[in-house]
């Protein structure tokens, strides 16, 4: 009895993660960074995980550590395509790839921050009543951009959590085939048996 | 349990594949038409015991049943849950295609050793009785999947002890969910349909 108590008590206690879920890992351009979430399809999500960046030969480019919410964010600098490797141990692993042309497009909003903040401090100064309305500066447009993708961080956290969702017609329909291909083999051996 | 693409080296892949294929061909050969109901039907319990979390303290385990399926398949086990772990694989992203043959080898294997050490034992015996070697069975094969598991990431490279310790350790909440279920599944069966054992079996050997 006692024993049995100990047990309940033990597992109870048990701040074990789960070893056989899904791996969830994203990332996604996000201004002058990338940034990626690293988590398991539960919701839990991985702390102080380090990812590795490497190039498609293999060679490290980077490091990164994710935060407490699985989250982390990495400033490639060469346009080249970025691979990205977490291994959260116990077989779990994930890779995730990013492509130069969009490491290209990073570089490329990277080089317009640098002008607007290097001519910033220069125009406000010389030119403060002088307002131009007729199209968006291109500090504007990094500040719309910025705000667009606030506004979609959870957005895109429901829908990668959309995707793992496993819905009943998804388990029926694998129950079907389940039971559709032994059905099948069924039907096989029992023409074999009826043939010989 | 399940291992995800690219977590092992090809030669442990390949090895892994080709272990399983024999161990699929054996189950095949021993797949009378007697026995293909009951394969499908641990099949699809196989493949949809994934679903069913059990909420254990802070975290959830998931069922895997493939002591059960050992005890009452014997090699054709490997069939029956290569299947469910196929379909597990397309439908919700569980393991992965190249690792399908390791994972098959990771929780087959131990279900047809569930058999061969449990089997007679659960057979003989008592109603009472099977079910408690059933039950051990069935946490012996969970036991015996973790420790394939942790072998197959040390052949990688993985250090083996610090590996099978994680993994084994996650799962004492299975193994006992599991014994206590493979038990009552087969007291249920023994007292209900007495014949499935014996039925099965003796058309098979």
């Amino acid at each position: 009895m006692i024993r049995c108590i100990a047990l309940v008590l033990a597992l109870v206690a048990l701040p074990l993660p789960a070893a056989a879920h899904k791996v969830i890992f994203a990332i996604f351009k996000s201004g002058v960074s990338i940034e990626g979430e690293l988590g398991f399809s539960n919701g839990d999500m991985s702390s102080g995980t380090s990812i590795q960046v490497l190039d498609t030969q293999g060679a490290k480019i980077g490091e990164a550590v994710t935060d407490s919410d699985g989250f982390f964010v990495f400033t490639p600098t060469e346009p080249i395509a970025h691979v990205f490797k977490a291994d959260m141990g116990a077989g779990h692993v994930a890779e995730a790839t990013m492509p130069a042309d969009e490491i290209a497009e990073i570089l490329g909003v990277a080089a317009i921050e640098e002008t607007v903040t290097a001519t910033a401090p220069a125009s406000a100064t010389e030119n403060a009543a002088q307002v131009t309305v007729a199209s968006l500066s291109n500090e504007e447009r990094l500040a719309i951009a910025e705000a667009v993708r606030d506004e979609m961080r959870p957005l895109r956290r429901e829908l990668a959590a959309y995707r793992e969702k496993n819905d009943l017609q998804t388990i029926l329909g694998g129950i079907g085939y389940i039971f559709g291909l032994f059905g099948l083999y069924f039907y096989i051996a029992a023409r074999r048996r009826m043939a010989g | 349990m399940h291992i995800v693409d690219g977590a092992l080296s090809n030669p442990v892949v390949i090895a892994g594949t080709v272990l399983a294929v024999g161990g699929v061909a054996m189950g095949l050969k021993r797949l009378t038409l007697e026995r293909i109901p009951a394969t499908g039907i641990l099949s699809a319990s196989f493949f949809v015991a994934s679903l069913i979390h059990v909420p254990i303290g802070p975290s959830s385990v998931h069922l895997i049943l493939n002591g059960l399926a050992g005890l009452i398949l014997g090699w054709a086990a490997f069939p029956a849950l290569l299947v469910g772990l196929l379909l597990q694989t397309v439908f919700f992203g569980f393991g992965g295609l190249t690792v399908l043959g390791v994972n098959a080898l990771n929780i087959a294997g131990p279900a047809v050793l569930t058999w061969l050490l449990f089997g007679k034992l659960v057979e003989r015996s008592s109603p009472t009785t099977g079910a408690i070697w059933a039950g051990v069975g069935g946490a012996f094969s969970i036991a015996a999947t973790t420790g394939l598991v942790a072998f197959s990431l040390m052949l990688t490279g993985d250090a083996f002890i610090p590996a099978a310790k994680l993994v084994f350790f996650a799962h004492i909440p299975v193994m006992v969910i599991e014994a206590l279920l493979t038990g009552t599944a087969v007291y249920l069966v023994r007292k209900v349909r007495p014949d499935l054992f014996s039925a099965i079996k003796g058309a098979a050997l």
